[in-house]
């Protein structure tokens, strides 16, 4: 009775004395579920791990992130908050003002975190004065991934304006390859259209247009002429891509099918999964631009509100494992975006993210940064979705360009 | 005339309600409860999350003036009265073939009945594979020799709504399918018979007295059927994922992207509304009626 009583004791100790190996748990809500995703995070958890704590992944996948959004409000409506989450866009701003994020001045402030980002990437990880996330990475969604044999063969240069691009589309049209590969779904429709709105016009005209939504210049004659471009676009495009996937149509450039694809560089994962290395197989290069600019897009996490002192200190091992410079570079170089931080160097990544690079530094420098419309880091998801349903219908239908600024413009009214 | 009814026997006549009063509970607390917080929300200037106010009939107005809503709407009563009258045609006939005594009946019941054990998601992707001009029927039978034959409806804003309707068609013509031959089977042979007597044809005598005799089950299948149709978001999500640009928006996919994806949970609680009230118009007035001949039959 003795042997069983001091088995069961010791036992009912061993999930102690697992626990005193851990100083904490971070458990966290993000929607990276793909095979590289996964990897990169890897890099991030495990600093925290060698930090002490352990990692509860509540990976909520699908919906680009929606799915996520709506677990952690089912948590926080239960008063339940994870440790910490992945916002996109205005997410992080919008929990901000609800209240229930912790601030995170203390950590910036000793570590001087806000030197190390570029002025305009503070807009989303500031709410007033208040520091609210960390971003681990920055994404660029402009750039234009071409076959390079099938540019060579059609004999097209790197374009350096739109209408040079449309130019070559028409080339390798003539050429019988596809020119564009692209999908109808309304959001990679909308990166080739904010492109052309910003390269043909400077970011000041796309501040004011899509950023401000001042009805002047979204009812104005850019406006129009940006719609007639696309429509020059849609005639570079084959007829069967209706319903195709961006990967897919990444797969059709890397094929040979089609000459080239405007989308995020997260497409350069695929490349580099086929053995395609960059200036040699394949192409990558900014939607052509009369002045540069750089359209970024990162990925943040903040904290929730807590009481307890060893929460927070589980914060502070993620807050830090997160912006710590050595993880930034490792992580960036799985998931294929440049670091957050802009004094990580990118001397060992492949030669388009160091192209990335460089057109931030240059960008920063001008004042051409700018967040992207398409994953909502222009307009708030309200507003950024009419131009979703506007320019998408545009594409697929033969509506005029001054309907569709009309819709545009009504749409707007509507949604505010 | 309390004291000489025993305990057992007024046991046994609470005993009904007993029992259904938890499900009694739970239907009016997660439905009408729930109902009513959506109409609340939906006077309400909420946007990402739930706010308590009172705003008026601001949100309908929005909801009105959006352009992808009166497509939706559209959308959705022209599926609907497709989708149903494809279907009860379907269903109607292959039941009655059915029921003619054929050989290999129980095997054909089970072919026709499987679609329906496919999720609305299977039968989207599966669709959208067949109907892609590239991929599907026209690449088919232009491989097999007729070179002009085209079938791009799903690529066309105007037609694709008419890919909804078959795939839709598809997966529930089955279903209608097991209804009608359930009700066929209840059908007394002695009627067949004596009509047959009387000198009727067959079409004559399925079309004049059988038919009408399928009351019951015409009301199960439509009510089920409308309930599908307006349920249909998976279906559409994966078959078109409300394109080609919002041609194949249904009020479904419509409140799901307004409320979770674009922040204007006001509006989606109002399209909610609006969804609910057209399924209440049609199918209160139809149950009343149905409901009330039967009351009057007994």
């Amino acid at each position: 009775m003795k042997l069983i009583t001091l088995l069961a004791a010791s036992i009912s100790l061993l999930p102690v004395a697992a626990m005193a190996e851990s100083k904490g748990t971070v458990e966290g809500i993000h929607h990276w579920v793909s095979e590289s995703e996964v990897n990169a995070l890897k890099v991030i958890t495990d600093k925290l791990a060698s930090k002490g704590y352990t990692w509860q992944d509540s990976a909520v996948g699908g919906l680009s992130g929606a799915n996520a959004l709506q677990a952690l409000r089912t948590r926080l409506a239960a008063g339940n908050p994870p440790t910490t989450m992945q916002f996109l866009g205005y997410e992080g701003l919008d929990w901000a003002k609800e209240g229930v994020l912790r601030s995170l001045n203390d950590l910036y402030a000793k570590n001087g975190w806000d030197k190390a980002l570029a002025p305009q990437l503070l807009a989303f990880v500031k709410s007033d004065d208040t520091f609210i996330s960390l971003p681990i990475n920055m994404h660029r969604q402009n750039w234009v991934w071409a076959n390079k044999a099938v540019f060579d063969k059609a004999g097209i240069a790197e374009p350096k304006s739109w209408d040079e691009l449309i130019a070559a589309g028409d080339k390798l049209k003539a050429a019988g390859v596809v020119p564009l590969a692209i999908g109808d779904e309304p959001w990679q429709i909308l990166e080739v259209f904010e492109a052309i709105v910003t390269d043909v016009n400077g970011t000041e005209f796309y501040k004011k247009a899509v950023i401000d939504l001042d009805e002047a210049a979204l009812s104005s004659d850019q406006m129009v002429d940006a719609f007639d471009k696309l429509r020059k676009v849609r005639g570079l495009v084959d007829d069967g891509f209706t319903g195709r996937d961006w990967a897919v149509a990444t797969g059709m450039v890397a094929s040979g099918k089609a000459g080239m694809q405007i989308m995020g560089d997260w497409a350069k994962g695929e490349f580099l999964a086929k053995g395609m290395k960059p200036g040699e197989d394949f192409l990558c290069f900014p939607t052509p631009a009369a002045t540069a600019n750089f359209k970024f897009i990162i990925d943040a996490f903040g904290v929730f509100n807590n009481d307890d002192p060893a929460v927070i200190a589980a914060q502070d091992a993620w807050a830090e494992s997160i912006m710590d410079p050595e993880v930034q570079k490792n992580f960036n170089k799985i998931k294929g975006s440049i670091p957050a931080r802009s004094d990580v160097s990118v001397e060992d990544f492949d030669a388009c993210a160091k192209r990335s690079f460089a057109d931030r530094e240059a960008a920063v420098a001008s004042g051409n940064m700018v967040g992207g419309l398409t994953e909502g880091f222009a307009a708030p998801p309200q507003f950024s979705g009419v131009f979703s349903d506007v320019v998408g219908k545009f594409f697929v239908t033969d509506m005029s360009s001054k309907d569709a600024v009309q819709a545009l413009v009504d749409g707007i009214k509507n949604a505010r | 005339m309390r004291s000489t009814l025993s305990l057992k026997d007024r046991f046994s006549r609470w005993l009904p309600r007993l029992v259904l009063s938890p499900s009694l509970v739970a239907i009016i607390v997660g439905v009408y409860l729930f109902i009513a917080w959506t109409g609340w929300i939906s006077l309400s200037s909420s946007k990402m999350v739930p706010k308590y106010d009172f705003v008026g009939l601001e949100q309908y107005i929005r909801l009105w003036s959006t352009p992808r809503w009166e497509t939706a709407v559209a959308n959705l009563f022209v599926f609907t009265v497709l989708f149903l009258a494809i279907t009860i045609a379907i269903g109607l006939l292959i039941a009655i073939l059915l029921d003619q005594q054929i050989r290999a009946e129980g095997f054909l019941r089970a072919v026709y009945l499987y679609p329906m054990a496919l999720s609305f998601i299977v039968t989207g992707t599966a669709w959208k594979w067949i109907l892609n001009p590239d991929l599907g029927i026209e690449k088919v039978v232009n491989d097999l020799g007729w070179t002009g034959f085209v079938f791009d409806w799903i690529t066309r804003p105007e037609y694709a709504i008419y890919c909804v309707v078959i795939a839709a068609v598809w997966q529930s013509t089955g279903f209608a399918m097991a209804i009608f031959l359930a009700g066929l089977r209840g059908i007394d042979t002695s009627i067949i018979k004596a009509a047959q007597i009387e000198g009727a044809s067959l079409p004559r005598i399925y079309l004049n007295i059988i038919v009408p005799m399928l009351r019951p089950a015409f009301l199960s299948v439509i009510v089920l059927l409308s309930y599908i149709s307006i349920k249909s978001f998976d279906l559409v999500l994966a078959l078109t994922g409300g394109g080609p640009g919002n041609a194949t928006e249904m009020p479904s996919t419509f409140m799901f992207s307004a409320t979770f994806r674009r922040n204007q949970m006001g509006v989606g609680a109002a399209s909610a509304m609006m969804m609910l009230m057209t399924v209440a118009a049609i199918i209160i007035p139809y149950l009343y009626s149905e409901l009330k001949e039967a009351r009057n039959e007994h």
